[in-house]
């Protein structure tokens, strides 16, 4: 999996750009306004230093839904095939037991409606960040192939105010929220990141969790708390690139067969991985060490 | 037998019962004629007779419904609800049956019954009113036998040997047939390993299948720590009188609380099969339940039970602290216990609760029984307000005073000695002095030596088991320091051989326990006199300061705060002196001031997680690692879930200071705590055995952090170093 990711990366950045669209919806109170304005606000910061990066916030008035229907249709006109494209919503959402709409100054906008926006955008890798309140409610809505949907809560009954969204901008700042190391945060370690510290938040505090986030990267079936190989989520999720957090080598062409082989390397690992379950765990450890010290030999060499 | 079958059976019986006649064949042991008598009266026509008649037949629902409809028809009456709350006090619903009660003092005055069934309500509690409102019943009306049954009953449960036996006589001589007064009597003899068969035979004699005063008997043993022995007596209970349910209950309860969980489980579901369905009963079996979420741990000497959610987080800390406290007691106390130690650590408070119910007096964040030591875990509590190590020693204090003693110890001794234990090892532990026991010696609320038990068993005002708690170890300390910790020894042996408080002060102190009392107040004033005296002024100053701060009037703060710190230096909680001075400190500026403030405030026994970690960053940031690691480690006996954070800082300062054995503790706290970035958690920890010098767990703990990230360049290249090593 990682091989493929490095070089979806590499494509990425080699050929793609990222658009980060961001809507603030409204807060009802001052607090909230304040809260949310400040989380998109903070995004927009930290997603402008991305290569390649289209940024693209909306907040307070300017979070229309005409303001935002237009935005989209021109997105459409601009967004390659090859470009990654994510939405992040921050804010309230409602849910009346038949629609999910976002509350935005004016008409609210509904999941179907920003389902149809994105749709005629052309980018093969889309991101749908719904991190309010309800948000569960939307992803029936939005899920299709080819498109990552993540919701801070599992369903339109979860309906007090959230904290995912707080976390979820916190994860682009945090270098530890790149688990593996590829100084490329996807969006499955931004997932795992705000969805761990927003359960820790409630954990500390003895509160009873009101929001469970999920994420759906499949385009079908129900959205999982845990993505993982035995669900079948979260392989498109691992494959999206938020942002890069170190600077991308260039090799020369005679390092070209160190690069070729530590790809190999890098997919017999993933490989192994995916038999742990089935392998005696002594004779994978040895396995994976062999494999790991093979690994970093020719890192080694390739930084020489 | 169904309802209806027992209605025809009734109406086929032609002769009048009454109550009376039905609970003396009851009383007398007479099963069949008093279940005729019962079933008799259930074909009366007046209802509160019928519902006598299936209350004596078992038949609760049929019985309440019958005390319902007996209500209806006589809303006035007293006596209906005074009967129906006895119903309900046997079943466990003490709420209902105070209502009623009081609803019947309301219809009559002074009702004897109503008042002895509130007094009974108040005993199960074992709340002090319970003496004065059985005295005000037995006031109306002096022939009122079961009020002086409870009276001696109290008594006892009060450790009051002597007045248990007068009380007791008393009910005796207005009826020979007191079967609970005889029983009072016989227990009194059990406890202190006398035959009693001079009572028992009585007992016997009068019912010879009384088992309930074996049970009455058993929660004697169980009150005072004996629990083997209160098990046994159950046993003989129920061995007479096998439909006893409440004892069946009560001996899975404690058969559970020693760790026989397989007998425990037996009784406690033959009671609950048997609708013997009490909040001890359901609780305890929940609790069982939850036991297969529990990782158990083992050593030769410890067998130590934590939540699977925190086990492998906790294990280090608690098996460690276990080992240690062992090894330091066997040390000082000069003896090895019979059998490893339990120790059960919860997550959930509710489920440690579980444990001390209906147990008078007992710590509300640990307990013991025999060598099971069951406690909170810290995560169960707010951050800062359970040091548990220091819990962990007291209990397992009460293990080896206890073994030592077989049991045999008046209360305040055991809580004593743990008290004293809890500071021993380390003076930052154990309780600080509280304005709950400032309060109390200022009003000379303080107990004697004599008949400190009952500040545990019976308070008589809200806070007295702390302040007993706090009493027994100051008393502990005043020993030591003025005899040695021998002569604490030789009291303890004292109290092993069976003899009271009274004969063990007089023998080992050598004096008499109204001039220890005495020698102990003046001992104590020295102590803490000062805070006593000064506590009004403090605490008026202490609000000016908190005024000042929010003003932002930071000399102001610094000025008052020092003048009034040494008054009271044991406050630590909230809003405390050296919080005001450190954070006033730190707005002037005055770094090296506001950390030196929070250092006293460690030494002293702060333990607020959030003030600690600001104190170990100002050590750091000062280039103190040692006294930062210091601050930081405080913290670990404290709140050590939930906070990966801290323990990698600890552990890269454990680093630092050529600590690699502490790093390794540290870091693999940080990878139990379920990091955020497992990777690099994973590779401090390789770090640390690599500077420890174990190079396979190095190697390992690499390829962990490897596994989820193989191209994480610093564990390649140490990786490397170690593969061609």
């Amino acid at each position: 999996m990682r091989a493929l990711v490095l070089l979806l990366l590499a494509a990425a950045n080699s050929f793609g750009a990222a658009w980060f669209v961001t809507i603030s919806g409204l807060g009802g109170e001052a607090e909230y306004d304040t809260r949310f304005a400040g989380w998109a606000t903070d995004l927009d910061k930290a997603v402008r230093g991305v290569p390649d990066a289209q940024v693209h916030t909306y907040s307070g008035k300017l979070a229309t839904r005409e303001t935002l229907r237009k935005a989209f249709a021109d997105f459409a006109t601009k967004v390659k095939k090859e470009d990654t494209f994510t939405v992040v919503l921050i804010g309230h959402g409602t849910f009346d037991g038949v629609e999910y709409k976002f509350n935005i100054p004016g008409p609210d906008f509904t999941a179907a409606e920003l389902a149809g926006w994105c749709d005629k955008i052309a980018a093969d890798r889309q991101l749908i960040v719904n991190t309010t309140s309800a948000g569960g409610a939307s992803i029936a809505a939005l899920q299709k192939p080819n498109r990552t949907i993540i919701s801070a809560t599992r369903s339109g009954t979860e309906k007090n105010a959230t904290l995912f969204a707080r976390y979820f901008v916190e994860a682009f700042r945090d270098p530890g929220a790149d688990t593996d190391k590829n100084e490329v945060l996807s969006a499955l370690e931004a997932f795992r990141y705000a969805d761990l510290k927003t359960v820790r938040f409630f954990e500390t505090m003895k509160r009873l969790a009101t929001e469970h986030a999920v994420l759906e990267d499949t385009g079908k079936g129900e959205a999982v708390r845990n993505p993982a190989p035995d669900n079948g989520k979260g392989l498109a999720a691992a494959r999206f690139p938020l942002m890069s957090l170190g600077n991308a080598q260039k090799f020369s062409p005679e390092k070209q067969q160190l690069v070729e082989k530590k790809q190999d390397i890098e997919g017999q690992i993933d490989k192994l991985k995916y038999e742990k379950a089935a392998m005696d765990l002594a004779e994978y450890r040895r396995k994976l060490g062999s494999l790991l010290v093979e690994l970093a030999k020719t890192q080694e060499e390739l930084d020489k | 037998m169904k309802l209806l079958t027992l209605l025809v059976l009734a109406s086929a019986m032609n002769w009048a019962a009454t109550v009376a006649e039905c609970d003396g064949h009851r009383k007398h042991g007479r099963k069949q004629p008093a279940f005729d008598c019962y079933l008799a009266l259930t074909s009366s026509k007046d209802m509160a007779v019928v519902a006598e008649g299936f209350w004596g037949l078992k038949q609760f629902k049929a019985a309440n419904d019958a005390f319902r409809k007996a209500q209806d028809a006589n809303p006035k009456s007293a006596d209906v609800r005074v009967r129906w709350g006895m119903m309900f006090l046997e079943r466990f619903q003490k709420k209902d049956a105070a209502d009623l009660f009081t609803e019947a003092l309301e219809l009559k005055k002074d009702d004897a019954r109503a008042l002895l069934g509130l007094a009974i309500v108040a005993s199960e509690s074992y709340e002090e009113k319970a003496v004065e409102t059985a005295r005000e019943a037995l006031k109306q009306d002096p022939k009122l036998v079961e009020a002086q049954e409870l009276l001696a009953r109290m008594a006892l449960e009060d450790g009051n040997e002597t007045l248990a036996k007068e009380e007791a006589d008393k009910a005796i001589a207005m009826s020979a047939e007191a079967l609970n007064a005889l029983a009072v009597r016989a227990t009194i003899e059990w406890l202190n390993d006398r035959p009693g068969t001079e009572w028992s035979d009585k007992i016997l004699k009068i019912n010879p299948v009384y088992g309930q005063a074996w049970a009455l008997a058993a929660h004697f043993f169980v009150i005072n720590r004996r629990y083997e022995e209160g098990i046994l007596l159950y046993r003989k209970a129920i061995a007479m009188e096998p439909e006893l349910w409440d004892a069946k209950a009560e001996l899975g309860v404690n058969l559970m609380r020693l760790g026989r969980d397989k007998d425990a489980r037996e009784f406690l579901e033959d009671a609950y099969s048997h609708e013997y369905k009490s909040a001890s009963v359901v609780n305890t079996l929940t609790l069982m339940d939850s036991y297969k979420n529990f990782v158990r741990y083992q050593t030769p000497v410890t067998d130590v039970r934590l939540h699977k959610k925190e086990a492998e987080l906790l294990k280090p800390f608690f098996e460690t602290e276990l080992l240690r406290a062992i090894a330091t007691y066997e040390k000082k106390y000069k003896m090895k216990l019979p059998n490893a130690v339990r120790l059960e650590v919860y997550p959930d408070h509710d489920d440690f609760a579980v444990r001390t119910m209906g147990l008078p007096g007992l710590g509300a964040l640990g307990v013991t029984f025999g060598t099971v030591v069951a406690m909170d875990s810290p995560s169960g509590r707010k951050p800062g307000t359970f040091h548990w190590a220091s819990t962990l020693w007291h209990e397992l204090n009460h293990v080896f005073v206890l073994t030592a003693t077989e049991h045999r110890v008046p209360r305040w001794f055991a809580e004593g000695m743990a008290m004293h234990e809890e500071t021993a090892g380390n003076p930052e532990w154990g309780d600080r002095l509280d304005p709950g026991a400032i309060d109390a010696i200022k009003k000379k609320k303080l107990l004697p030596i004599a008949t400190l038990d009952r500040g545990f068993v019976r308070p008589s005002y809200p806070n007295q088991v702390t302040v007993s708690f706090f009493q027994a170890g100051k008393i502990c300390d005043y020993i030591k320091e003025r005899w040695g910790f021998e002569k604490l020894l030789e009291m303890m042996r004292g109290f092993a051989a069976r003899k009271t408080t009274v004969v063990v002060v007089e023998e080992a102190l050598k004096m008499k326990p109204e001039d220890f009392d005495k020698d102990f107040m003046v001992w104590l004033d020295k102590q803490v006199g000062k805070t006593v005296a000064g506590y009004d002024e403090w605490r008026k100053n202490l609000k000016i300061i908190a005024d000042n701060f929010k003003e932002k009037q930071y000399d102001e703060v610094i000025k008052k705060s020092k003048a009034i710190r040494d008054l009271y230096p044991d406050y630590v909680e909230a809003g405390n002196i050296y919080e005001f001075l450190a954070d006033s400190y730190t707005e002037k500026g005055d770094k090296a001031a506001a950390a030196k403030e929070l250092l006293a405030y460690a030494k002293i026994g702060g333990r607020n997680p959030a003030t600690l970690k600001r104190l170990g960053k100002l050590l750091e940031e000062q280039g103190n690692p040692k006294e930062a690691a210091a601050a930081y480690e405080r913290i670990n006996y404290v709140y050590p879930v939930q906070d990966e954070e801290l323990h990698t800082r600890l552990g890269l300062l454990w680093l630092e200071l050529k600590e690699p054995s502490k790093a390794v503790l540290e870091f693999s706290a940080a990878v139990a705590s379920k990091p955020m970035d497992p990777t690099v958690a994973y590779f401090n920890l390789a770090k640390a055995f690599r500077a420890a010098g174990r190079k396979d767990e190095a190697r390992d703990n690499l390829l962990s952090a490897l596994e989820s990230a193989p191209g994480f360049k610093p564990a390649q290249k140490m990786l490397l170093e170690l593969t061609d090593k």
